[in-house]
């Protein structure tokens, strides 16, 4: 189809060096067209990161010149510094819950994937809560935890399975997991539609063989759901690595790191060191160990994923 | 899952002591009271007017930026696989590990406190651009050929033939551009001071912190936060969606 328009562009301008200006032109408009998304990246990713790198290494603040401090900083963070400590524990913690959550979204996957009557309905509304915005929901959800007025206490108290209400978000044993089921609140629909786009794809004559070969039900699912729903995973493993992350802004609202520390996140702390004693240095470090982390997480899901789960090159 | 909308959309609108115990499940004489004020307690339609703005330059700036990122990819250039490359890797970097320098850049650009700070680092998403990507590959290159022959330049194949059949695309950079920036909390919060540069998300931080739990106004601010996010949602549903798997099934 192409040839066949440059032909026609050839009848229409001949010439030896038409071929060669169409070409200049056409790298001219192609650069041009990248040239906004690619200065953003470069701008708000690339060069971030190599700039955490080289801060991290440094002595720096505002209005003073940098010094080199070779690896101080880490060697602060490693051996000195018990908050990053606890931080990086309930970074992992927030982490390790996430495979619990997507087995919960599988399950959920599985049965509204079935032709159950308002399955798309009940899809909808477990879809709802993900693109709400995380502030409001951290708001609902430390309403939903009050001591008082809220319904988990009230319902608790109702059933008899607790004399006294529980101070929730106050509380150092129960702070965190409570963020992490709110957490999970949020994201399940999320995960949820990722596992059913990967059901659907699944293709329907392999459970047809399975069954005239006789497979029960469960050898069905453990021989080919899991197995085929292996990208889909992989993917779900990789947006809970991320959520370590993206969580600042539900644990800010929710707890502010607090009690204490037992819930403070490495990205809350990291905002904390830079932003609220404007230790950029030190905080540039604390993200090179969260990315590190991350990278080694995300290889490591890859891994049990089979290698090539994310086949990002092959696109 | 829907308890959580329940009670804070029942909070909103009652009209007793919130901490009275036990907390009534229906709502007591029922009134939108808490709405207005909110409407007037605190600077409400100013957030509302910051975070339209920003919410716009970004949807707009979106829809230009990934359709020309895209039409470029979907030719063929030297060096098309680094740049492919490299958006892809960018994919791997969140936004939150790059506060710090972030912060230093918009502050060097002069952009703090102004609309344009808060809007630059989503004015172009890598997800967006290769949805826009697939739905140009998608249109049939005779379709493209035959404009070329008919003497359509460049902008014009794009604007005229395959931008209207792109619609889905559309529809799902709107969608997802219009969430992210609404909801986005941590990079405000970093780059503006000045309260009235602050979006509703910031304003409502700022509500909580001042008033505590105390109010059912804080929760009847929370119930018009979340409306536009709900509407939109419903109303564009399947578009949604599809953005978000289209990254996930293909990486």
């Amino acid at each position: 189809m192409r040839a066949a328009g440059e032909a026609v562009g050839t009848l229409v301008e001949p010439g030896q060096g038409w071929w060669q200006r169409k070409r200049t032109r056409d790298l001219a408009l192609v650069a041009a067209f990248l040239l906004p998304s690619l200065t953003l990246f470069v701008l708000y990713r690339l060069l971030p990161l190599g700039w955490n790198v080289l801060l991290s290494l440094q002595y720096w603040s505002p209005l003073k010149p940098a010094r080199w401090a070779g690896l101080d900083h880490y060697q602060e963070m490693l051996l000195a510094d018990e908050v990053f400590w606890q931080s990086l524990q309930n970074t992992l913690v927030f982490i390790g819950a996430s495979p619990f959550a997507i087995a919960l979204a599988l399950g959920i996957a599985l049965l509204v994937n079935s032709d159950l009557k308002g399955a798309a309905a009940y899809r909808s509304i477990i879809f709802l809560s993900y693109p709400l915005m995380t502030v409001a929901v951290g708001i609902i959800w430390r309403w939903m935890y009050d001591e008082r007025g809220g319904i988990i206490n009230f319902a608790l108290r109702e059933s008899g399975l607790i004399a006294k209400p529980i101070p929730f978000l106050q509380s150092f044993e129960w702070a965190l997991p409570s963020v992490i089921v709110a957490e999970v609140w949020q994201v399940l629909g999320f995960y949820m539609i990722i596992i059913l786009t990967g059901l659907q794809s699944i293709p329907q004559h392999l459970y047809e063989a399975a069954a005239i070969d006789g497979a029960p039900r469960w050898a069905q699912f453990w021989r080919i759901t899991l197995p085929m729903l292996k990208p889909s995973l992989f993917l779900c493993a990789v947006l809970g690595i991320l959520n370590s992350f993206t969580s600042f802004d539900l644990v800010y609202i929710m707890t502010n790191g607090g009690p204490g520390h037992a819930t403070e996140l490495l990205i809350t702390y990291i905002y904390k060191s830079g932003f609220g004693q404007t230790k950029f240095d030190y905080a540039a470090a604390l993200t090179v160990v969260q990315f590190i982390l991350l990278l080694a997480l995300t290889y490591l899901a890859n891994r049990l994923a089979g290698g090539n789960a994310g086949s990002l090159e092959q696109r | 899952m829907l308890l959580p909308f329940y009670w804070v959309f029942k909070t909103a609108v009652s009209n007793e002591n919130i901490y009275a115990y036990p907390p009534r499940l229906l709502p007591e004489s029922p009134h939108l009271f808490n709405f207005v004020d909110v409407w007037y307690f605190i600077p409400f339609p100013r957030y509302l007017l910051n975070s339209l703005i920003v919410s716009a330059l970004v949807v707009v700036c979106n829809l230009a930026f990934n359709a020309m990122a895209a039409y470029a990819l979907s030719k063929s250039f030297p060096g098309r696989r680094a740049v492919l490359l490299l958006f892809l890797s960018c994919m791997l970097i969140p936004f939150q590990a790059t506060i710090i320098p972030a912060y230093l850049i918009t502050s060097k650009l002069g952009l703090l406190n102004s609309y344009l700070g808060l809007a630059l680092p989503l004015l172009s998403t890598i997800v967006c651009i290769f949805v826009f990507k697939a739905a140009f590959e998608a249109v049939p290159q005779s379709l493209i050929d035959a404009a070329r022959i008919d003497g359509l330049a460049n902008r014009h194949i794009i604007l005229r033939v395959l931008m209207p059949l792109s619609k889905a695309a559309i529809a799902t950079n709107i969608v997802l551009a219009f969430i992210w920036s609404w909801n986005a909390f941590l990079w405000p919060l970093i780059i503006t001071r000045d309260p009235n540069m602050q979006t509703l998300p910031l304003g409502l931080a700022r509500f909580l912190s001042y008033l505590e739990d105390t109010t059912g106004a804080l929760y009847a601010f929370a119930a018009m936060v979340l409306a536009p996010s709900i509407f939109v949602f419903l109303m564009a549903q399947k578009e949604f969606i599809r953005g978000l798997t289209s990254g996930a099934t293909k990486g």
